[in-house]
C-alpha cells in the first residue's frame, strides 16, 4: 500500500494540480464495485431458509411503515405555524439518532461485514478503501432510513429557496456524520474488543445500560408532558445544537426562526466534526490494515470454584459447570436481564396510567419475574455448543445431566422467592397473601425447570456460540426457536393458572383462597418438576447422539 | 510453547520415579495414577487372557483394577517400555510361566459392516476393522474418507445406519452405559467446556466419569505434570493455544484409564515436543495392554509409532493389518497414494510460473 503512495507523491511534485485531481478520482474508483458488494451481502439474507425471509420480509414492512410515519410527520410539520417547537424536535430528535448511530456499534458490538481487515490481502490503497467502505456502509437498513428521513426535513424547512437549500446541504452532513461515525464506532469495536472477553463484556456494559436508563425513563414519565413538554424540548434543543451530534440538524432549524448566526457556527461545528470522523475513519483503516487481531492478557483463577463446593458426583459436577457458566458466560446474562428490570417497568407503567387503585401493583411484579426466571433454562443445551459431546461421551445419565443444569436456577430463584414474597407483602399490607405468592411463584420456578428438562434436550435451537456477544444473531434460527419459546411460556403459565386462580380469588373474594393456592401450586409445581426431570432425564439418555448433531448444525 | 524446556527433563523423572513412589504411598487404590493406571491394568488383562474375552468384558470396571494389581506381573509385551513395568513388577515378582507369544490376541476394538450415509454421500460403505487388544492401530485416509464418521460412531458420538462395534465384547449401541467406560475418546473439531480453567475441566472430566473426587485430583496432577500443562490449569479453556486445548482434551481421554483410547487427529497442531512427549505415554500404555486407535495424515509418524494401519478411502477399508504388511517394500506414504487414487499432474497451473510483479 505504501509504494502506490509514495510513486503518487512523486508525480505530485511535477504536476500538482492535476494530481490532486486525479487522486480524489482514483479515491472514488471502487465506489461502484463497494456499493455492488455491500448490495449483494444485503441480498444474501434473502437467500436462506423460508422462514428467516419471511422475518426479514416482515421487518422490512415495519422499517417502511415507520419511514412512512416518520416522514409524513416530517412534512406535516411544514405546515405547522408554530415553527420553534418543530425546530427543537427536530434538534432533539436528531441528535439522539445521531448519537445512537455512534453508541449502538459499541454497545452491541455488531459483527461487521465491511471489516476492513477483510479487504487487507486485497492491497487496495487505503483512500480508496476508506471511501469505499464508508460508501457501502450507507446501503444498509438503518443508513437508508436516516437518509430517506433527512431527506424529508428538506421538505419540513422549505420555507423558501435558500433555506431549502442550506436544510439539503445539512441533511447530506447529518446523514454522513451518522453513517461515518457508525463506521468508526463499528471498527473501534471491532478492534479494541477484538478479544472474547472484551467480547462478552460488551453484554454487560448492555446490560448496564438497560438497567441505568430504567430510572431515567422512570424519572422522564414523571415529566408533566403536556404542559411542560415543550419547554423542556426548548431547553434540551438550546444544548445540543452546540454539540457534534446536534449542530448539523441544527443548521436549518436555526435559520428559520432567525437565528442565521448561531446557524453559521452550527454549520461549521457540522463540518468540522464530519472532517474530524473522517480523519478518524482513514486512520482506523489505515491502522487495522497493517494489524492483526490482538489477543488480550489472560486472567489465572486458582482453586476449583464451585467444584469444591458441590458434592463429587455427576449432578454435583454438572451443577458445578453450570454455575460457572452463569457466573461467566454473558450469554447466560442476557436471559435474566430482564429480571430486575421487570418491576421497574410495571410500576412505572402503573405510576403513568394510575389504572389500578390501592396496593395491588405490589403483587405482580414478584410472579412475573419469577416466571421468566423458571423460563430461562428451557434452551440451556444449546448454549454448550459441541462440548455437549463430553456428556455423550461419558455416558452421563440424563437424571444427572437435568438436575446439575436446574441447581444455578434454584440458587437464583429460592432466595428470588423468599425476599421477593416478603418485599411484595411489606408493600401490599397483608401478610395473609404470602401464601398465595409462595404457591404462585413456586409453581412457576417448578414447572419451568419441569419443563426446561425437557425441551433443552428434545428442542435445542441455535443461540450465539460459546465467546460470541450475547447479542450476536446465531448463524440460522428457524422458527422453532419462536415457537419452543413461546410454547414453554404458554405452558408454564397454563400450569400455574389454579395457583393464580386461587391467589386471585384470595384478593379479592376470601382470604380462605390463600391456603388453596399455595397447595395447589406446590403440588403441581412438584409434579411438574419431578414429571418433567424424570421424562428430561428419559429422553436425554437417547438423545445423545440427536443432540450433538443439532450442536453440530447450528454451530 | 511453555512445555518446551520443561517437557524433556520433566518426563524422564516422571516416568521412571513414580512407580518405585507408588506403593510407598501405602494406599493401593492410588495405583490408579495415570502412568500407573495402565500399568496397573495389565494384569488383569494377562489372567483375562487364558479364559479369553468373557474375563476381559466382566471387568469393564475401573474399580477392579487395583484388587488385582500386582498379582501378576511378566508380560511378553513388556519388550517396548521394559523400564517402568519391571521396577513396578519386580519386588513382588511372582513366577508366572511366559506365555506362548504367537497365539493370536483377543479383540479390544471390533468394527463391523459400519454403514453410514449423510443425506445422499456415502460416508461409510461398509467398514469392517478388527483392533486386537494391545495394539497402536493407525487410520488413515484422504480428506472426506470418513475417518472421523467411523471414530465418531466408535465413540458412541454418531448413530450408524447399520453395523455394530464391539468393545472388550461390549457393543457400544446396545450397552452404551457399559461400553463407554471402556473407551477414552478425543474428537476433532468439537468444543471443550472452556469456560472452566484447565483445572476444572479435567476435573469435571473426572467426575463426569464417576471418579471419587480424592482419586480425580491425584489423577488431574499427574495428567497436569505428564503432560506439561502446570502454568495453564488456572487459566480458562478459551484461552488456550490450539496445541495445548488438544492436549488436555487428550489429558481427558485418559483421566478414567479406559481400555481403548479412540483419538481423532492427537497431534494436529501439537508441537512436536509435545508429540514425542504424547507419544511416549500412548506407546507405554499400549506397552501395559492398552488399545490406541488414532487417525493421523501424518504417514510418518504412523509409520513410527503404530503396529497396526487401516487404509480408508471413500468409505472403504482399501487395506488393513500390521504396519509392515500394508506397506510392503514402500513407505506407508508411497502405498497410502497408491491407493487413494494417485496424484493428479500439476498441469494447467503455468500462468502460475510467471510471475505478476
Amino acid at each position: 500500500m505504501k509504494a502506490p503512495d509514495g510513486r503518487q507523491t512523486a508525480a505530485s511534485a511535477r504536476t500538482l494540480g492535476l494530481t490532486a485531481a486525479k487522486t480524489t478520482r482514483e479515491a472514488f474508483a471502487d465506489v461502484p464495485r463497494f456499493l455492488r458488494l455491500k448490495l449483494a451481502l444485503l441480498g444474501g439474507a434473502f437467500r436462506r431458509s423460508p422462514w428467516q425471509v419471511v422475518g426479514l420480509v416482515i421487518a422490512s414492512l415495519y422499517g417502511i411503515g415507520m419511514m412512512a410515519l416518520l416522514v409524513g410527520g416530517l412534512v406535516a410539520a411544514r405546515f405547522v405555524p408554530d415553527v420553534a417547537s418543530v425546530r427543537s424536535i427536530v434538534i432533539v430528535v436528531g441528535a439522539a439518532v445521531t448519537t445512537g448511530f455512534l453508541l449502538l456499534p459499541l454497545v452491541f458490538g455488531v459483527d461487521d461485514t465491511l471489516d476492513p481487515r477483510k479487504f487487507a490481502l486485497f492491497g487496495i490503497p487505503t483512500d480508496r478503501l476508506a471511501v469505499g467502505l464508508a460508501a457501502g456502509s450507507i446501503l444498509s437498513v438503518p443508513a437508508i432510513v436516516l437518509a430517506v428521513c433527512a431527506l424529508a426535513t428538506v421538505v419540513t424547512w422549505s420555507h423558501g429557496f435558500w433555506l431549502a437549500v442550506l436544510a439539503l446541504i445539512s441533511a447530506v452532513l447529518a446523514t454522513a456524520t451518522s453513517v461515518l461515525a457508525a463506521r468508526v464506532a463499528t471498527a473501534v469495536a471491532g478492534f479494541l474488543l477484538d478479544t472474547r472477553r472484551a467480547r462478552e463484556l460488551t453484554g454487560v456494559v448492555g446490560v448496564l445500560l438497560v438497567v441505568l436508563i430504567s430510572p431515567l425513563v422512570l424519572s422522564l414519565s414523571n415529566v408533566d408532558w403536556g404542559a411542560r413538554g415543550f419547554s423542556i424540548m426548548t431547553v434540551l434543543a438550546d444544548i445540543l445544537r452546540w454539540s457534534p451530534m446536534g449542530a448539523a440538524w441544527a443548521v436549518p432549524a436555526d435559520t428559520a426562526v432567525g437565528r442565521g448566526g448561531a446557524a453559521a457556527l452550527e454549520l461549521l461545528i457540522a463540518i468540522a466534526m464530519l472532517a474530524a470522523l473522517w480523519l478518524a475513519w482513514r486512520a482506523l483503516v489505515a491502522h487495522m490494515l497493517v494489524t492483526p487481531s490482538r489477543s488480550g492478557e489472560v486472567k489465572t483463577y486458582a482453586g476449583l470454584g464451585w467444584f469444591s463446593v458441590m458434592p463429587a458426583t455427576p449432578w454435583g459436577a454438572v451443577a458445578a459447570r453450570s454455575l460457572s457458566y452463569w457466573g461467566r458466560d454473558a450469554r447466560y446474562w442476557v436471559s435474566l436481564v430482564m429480571i430486575p428490570v421487570i418491576p421497574v417497568i410495571i410500576l412505572t407503567a402503573f405510576a403513568v396510567v394510575h389504572a389500578i387503585p390501592g396496593t395491588y401493583p405490589a403483587l405482580l411484579p414478584l410472579p412475573i419475574m419469577v416466571l421468566f426466571l423458571g423460563w430461562a433454562a428451557h434452551n440451556d443445551v444449546a448454549y454448550d455448543g459441541t462440548a455437549i459431546w463430553l456428556h455423550v461421551v461419558a455416558g452421563t445419565t440424563g437424571l444427572a445431566d437435568r438436575i446439575g443444569r436446574l441447581v444455578p436456577l434454584l440458587f437464583i430463584g429460592i432466595p428470588l422467592i423468599v425476599v421477593g414474597t416478603a418485599v411484595s407483602v411489606y408493600f401490599y399490607g397483608d401478610a395473609h397473601v404470602a401464601l398465595a405468592l409462595v404457591g404462585v411463584t413456586v409453581c412457576e420456578l417448578f414447572v419451568g425447570l419441569g419443563l426446561s428438562s425437557v425441551t433443552s434436550t428434545l428442542t435445542p435451537y441455535p443461540v450465539p456460540k460459546p465467546g460470541d456477544s450475547p447479542f450476536a444473531q446465531p448463524q440460522s434460527v428457524g422458527a422453532a426457536a419462536a415457537v419452543v419459546q413461546g410454547f414453554s411460556l404458554v405452558v408454564i403459565i397454563v400450569l400455574s393458572a389454579p395457583a393464580i386462580v386461587f391467589g386471585v380469588l384470595g384478593v379479592f373474594v376470601d382470604p380462605a383462597w390463600f391456603v388453596s393456592s399455595l397447595w395447589a401450586g406446590l403440588v403441581v409445581g412438584v409434579l411438574a418438576l419431578v414429571g418433567g426431570v424424570v421424562g428430561g432425564a428419559a429422553i436425554f439418555n437417547r438423545r445423545g447422539p440427536q443432540m450433538l448433531d443439532a450442536a453440530v448444525k447450528a454451530a | 510453547m511453555s512445555s518446551l524446556p520443561e517437557t524433556p527433563p520433566e518426563d524422564g523423572p516422571q516416568a521412571n520415579p513414580v512407580s518405585p513412589v507408588e506403593p510407598a504411598e501405602e494406599k493401593p487404590a492410588s495405583a490408579a495414577k495415570k502412568p500407573a493406571a495402565p500399568r496397573a491394568r495389565k494384569p488383569r488383562q494377562t489372567t483375562a487372557r487364558a479364559p479369553r474375552s468373557t474375563a476381559a468384558s466382566k471387568s469393564g470396571g475401573t474399580s477392579s483394577r487395583s484388587s488385582s494389581s500386582g498379582a501378576t506381573a511378566a508380560k511378553p509385551r513388556t519388550t517396548r517400555a521394559p523400564r517402568a513395568p519391571r521396577a513396578k513388577a519386580a519386588p513382588k515378582s511372582k513366577p508366572t510361566p511366559p506365555e506362548p507369544v504367537p497365539e493370536p490376541k483377543p479383540t479390544a476394538l471390533g468394527i463391523r459392516q459400519l454403514y453410514k450415509r449423510f443425506g445422499g454421500t456415502i460416508a461409510l460403505d461398509g467398514v469392517s476393522i478388527d483392533v486386537p487388544e494391545g495394539s497402536f492401530y493407525g487410520i488413515v485416509g484422504p480428506n472426506g474418507a470418513g475417518k472421523t464418521t467411523m471414530l465418531s460412531i466408535v465413540s458412541g458420538l454418531l448413530r450408524p445406519d447399520s453395523g455394530e462395534v464391539v468393545v472388550h465384547d461390549v457393543d457400544v449401541w446396545k450397552q452404551p452405559e457399559h461400553a463407554k467406560r471402556l473407551i477414552g475418546v478425543l474428537p476433532d473439531r468439537l468444543r471443550l467446556f472452556d469456560r472452566l480453567t484447565g483445572a476444572q475441566f479435567l476435573f469435571y472430566c473426572g467426575t463426569l466419569r464417576g471418579l471419587d473426587a480424592g482419586t480425580v485430583k491425584a489423577r488431574v496432577n499427574d495428567l497436569v505434570a505428564a503432560f506439561g500443562l502446570e502454568a495453564a490449569v488456572g487459566r480458562l479453556v478459551a484461552d488456550y493455544s490450539a496445541g495445548m486445548t488438544k492436549k488436555i482434551a487428550l489429558a481427558a481421554a485418559l483421566i478414567h484409564s479406559p481400555r481403548v483410547l479412540v483419538l481423532d487427529e492427537p497431534f494436529e497442531s501439537v508441537d512436536p515436543v509435545s508429540a514425542a512427549n504424547i507419544t511416549e505415554i500412548l506407546q507405554k500404555y499400549v506397552a501395559a495392554g492398552g488399545t490406541v486407535v488414532l487417525s493421523s495424515h501424518s504417514m510418518d509418524l504412523i509409520q513410527r509409532i503404530c503396529d497396526r494401519v487401516a487404509i480408508i478411502v471413500a468409505g472403504v477399508v482399501l487395506d488393513s493389518g500390521t504396519a509392515d504388511e500394508v506397506r510392503g517394500q514402500k513407505t506407508l506414504e508411497e502405498r497410502f497414494v497408491e491407493l487413494a487414487g494417485g496424484r493428479k499432474a500439476a498441469e494447467g497451473l503455468e500462468w502460475l510460473h510467471s510471475f505478476s510483479e
